[in-house]
Parts: structure tokens; sequence; C-alpha cells
């Protein structure tokens, strides 16, 4: 009777643990950062959004060019670069190709890189350096079920919910930075 | 005498019920602090069910405007209401820059703004569900809900 009561007790313990455990790993709330700095005006923006909120607010926008979570740009051209057909010709190119395009004031490199995509751009005029990495999986979500000049945003915010901590974009002007990444804290830094 | 008890005891009873009804959605906190010398001081917290209740009785072509301008933006808040109350504390936006501070949390169940700037110290604390009840109280001053 008493073993068969001890049991009872560990099962109970155990459960609980485990009920414990669960609800922890359910509650940890996944943040996208964004830091915008101009250290020559003394100006910082912080802004920390969880996840889960955006990917509750986003599909219930429906105003400009945002609509059902998906954005429509005009000819989803950043710079000249089709960023679309970047996507499209990436989805079937194997590891590490890299797709270049050079312009008269930008460089842009896209790259498939440890499944992320990496893209790097320099503007020659205004001397500014821009690095985004992408987990693969967030940039196909970003162009999932979508027509033509549209982003699927929405889902690739559920997407990013998925990914570790990481630098999402890196913008290195003269007189700004700015730093999008994501993590689990809720301060940012 | 038991009778004076008794009635003691109800009046008590009504009191602490309105107290807890009207305490249940939190406060509404405001406070103001001009910094020049003689500056105003405004420290306000009314409770925030309050605010729903009161909306009942204004007339509804004072809300018609704000009632119109909130419509588009309606969904939105619907989802962000419950999305920042189900995340957890924490500071969403922070503006620093050379004069002024801004800071918007998330603070228990209420959004908290902070503005410190050279003239003033504010501070704006509202419960987050009862801005949700006001909000679609103006919003139906038409009509709409």
């Amino acid at each position: 009777m008493k073993t068969t009561r001890k049991g009872f007790t560990a099962l109970v313990l155990f459960t609980a643990l485990l009920l414990a455990t669960f609800a922890f790993a359910a509650t940890t709330t996944r943040y996208i950062h964004v830091r915008v700095s101009s250290p020559g005006t003394h100006e910082l923006v912080r802004v920390n959004l969880p996840l889960t909120l955006a990917e509750q607010v986003i599909p219930a926008i429906n105003h400009g060019q945002l609509r059902d979570g998906k954005v429509r740009i005009g000819h989803l051209d950043a710079n000249n670069v089709n960023v679309r057909a970047i996507l499209e010709a990436l989805k079937a190119a194997p590891e590490g190709e890299f797709v270049s395009v050079q312009d008269v004031g930008n460089d842009v490199r896209v790259a498939k890189e440890h499944g992320m995509m990496v893209v790097h751009a320099t503007d020659k005029q205004s001397k500014q350096n821009v690095d985004v990495t992408i987990p693969w999986d967030v940039a196909q979500a970003l162009i999932s079920e979508t027509s033509q000049n549209q982003l699927n945003v929405e889902a690739a915010v559920r997407a990013l919910e998925n990914v570790g901590d990481m630098n999402l974009v890196n913008v290195t002007g003269q007189d700004q930075t700015v730093r999008v990444w994501v993590d689990s804290r809720s301060s940012g830094e | 005498m038991i009778f004076l008890a008794k009635l003691g005891v109800g009046v008590m009873g009504t009191a602490l019920l309105g107290a807890a009804a009207l305490s249940s959605e939190g406060f509404i906190h405001v406070k103001v602090h001009e910094k020049k010398v003689g500056g105003t001081r405004v420290n306000l917290i009314v409770p925030a069910a309050l605010v729903p209740a009161t909306l009942e009785f204004v007339p509804n072509y004072q809300l018609a405007r704000a009632s119109e301008q909130l419509r588009p933006y309606l969904p939105v808040i619907d989802a962000a209401i419950p999305g920042i109350e189900a995340c957890p504390d924490g500071v969403l936006v922070e503006v620093i820059d050379e004069d002024d501070h801004v800071l918007v949390k998330k603070d228990g169940g209420a959004l908290v703004v902070d503005v410190n700037d050279p003239d003033n110290v504010v501070h704006v604390s509202v419960p987050l569900r009862a801005a949700q009840s006001s909000i679609h109280e103006i919003a139906k001053a038409n009509g709409f809900d």
C-alpha cells in the first residue's frame, strides 16, 4: 500500500514537472528588436516587439500596401534589384552560389550560405553598408502564397519564431546605424 | 441595535462591492509635472471601469468625429490589445535624443507611457482592457461596434 502511494506521488511530481517544463517552453517569447542610433546627434530608438504580437497585428492591418499580412510593393524593386526574382533564383540555386548585381552607385551580392540568405549591399555614394541575413525558411516564407510584387510578411514573422538568436539586418552609414535582430530577451540589450 | 448592525453590514458590504467593481479593471494614472518653477503638478488616479461607463452618458454627437476616426483602426486595436496583454512586461519602444526621453512599456495589464522632456515629466498608465472597452464605446457612438 505504502509503495503504491509513493509511486503515485512520484508520478504526480513527474507529471507536474513535465507540465511545468512544457509551460515554460511554451511561454518563451521571441522578440524582434530594432535599434537605430545616430551617434552624431545622440539619438537612439529602440523597439522590442514580441513576435506573437506582430503575428496577431499584421493580419489585422488592411491599410495602404499592407493587406491580409502581405505587402504589395510597386515593382518589388530595391535600387533596381528585383527582390522576388532573386529569391526565386536562389530557391533553385545550390548553397554558396552568388547573385551579384553591380550598378553605378551600388554593389549588391546575394548568397545562400549555411541555410541562410545573405545579402550584402554597398551604396558607394553615401558609403552605406547593408548586411541582411535571413534564414532560408524565412526567405521562403516571404514569397510563399503570394502573387507578383507581394511579400508575405505574416508568414515571415511566423517563420522567425523558429529561428535562433541572430542578427537580421545591420546598416552602417555615416550618420546612423540600424540593427534588427531576434532573440528571447525583452529588453533587447 | 441588531437592526443597526445589519444596516451597517449592508452598507459596508455594498461599499466594498462597489469599490471592488470600480477597481476591477485597474486605475488610469496620469501624472504631469511642469519643470519650471511653480509649474503645474497634476496627479490623477481614476478607476478605469468608470471611463466606459461614463462614455455611455456622453451624447453621441460629441463622439461622432472620434468615432469616425477610430473605426478604420478597430480591427488593429482589437488584435493589438489582447496581443499586448498576453506578452510579458517590458519596454516596447524607447526614444532618446539630446533633450527627450520617451518610453512605452507594458507593465502588468497596463500600457505605460513616460515622457521626460526639458519642460515636462509626464506619466500615463492605462489598463489595456479598459482602453479597449472605452475605444469600443467611442466607436459605437455612430451606431457602430
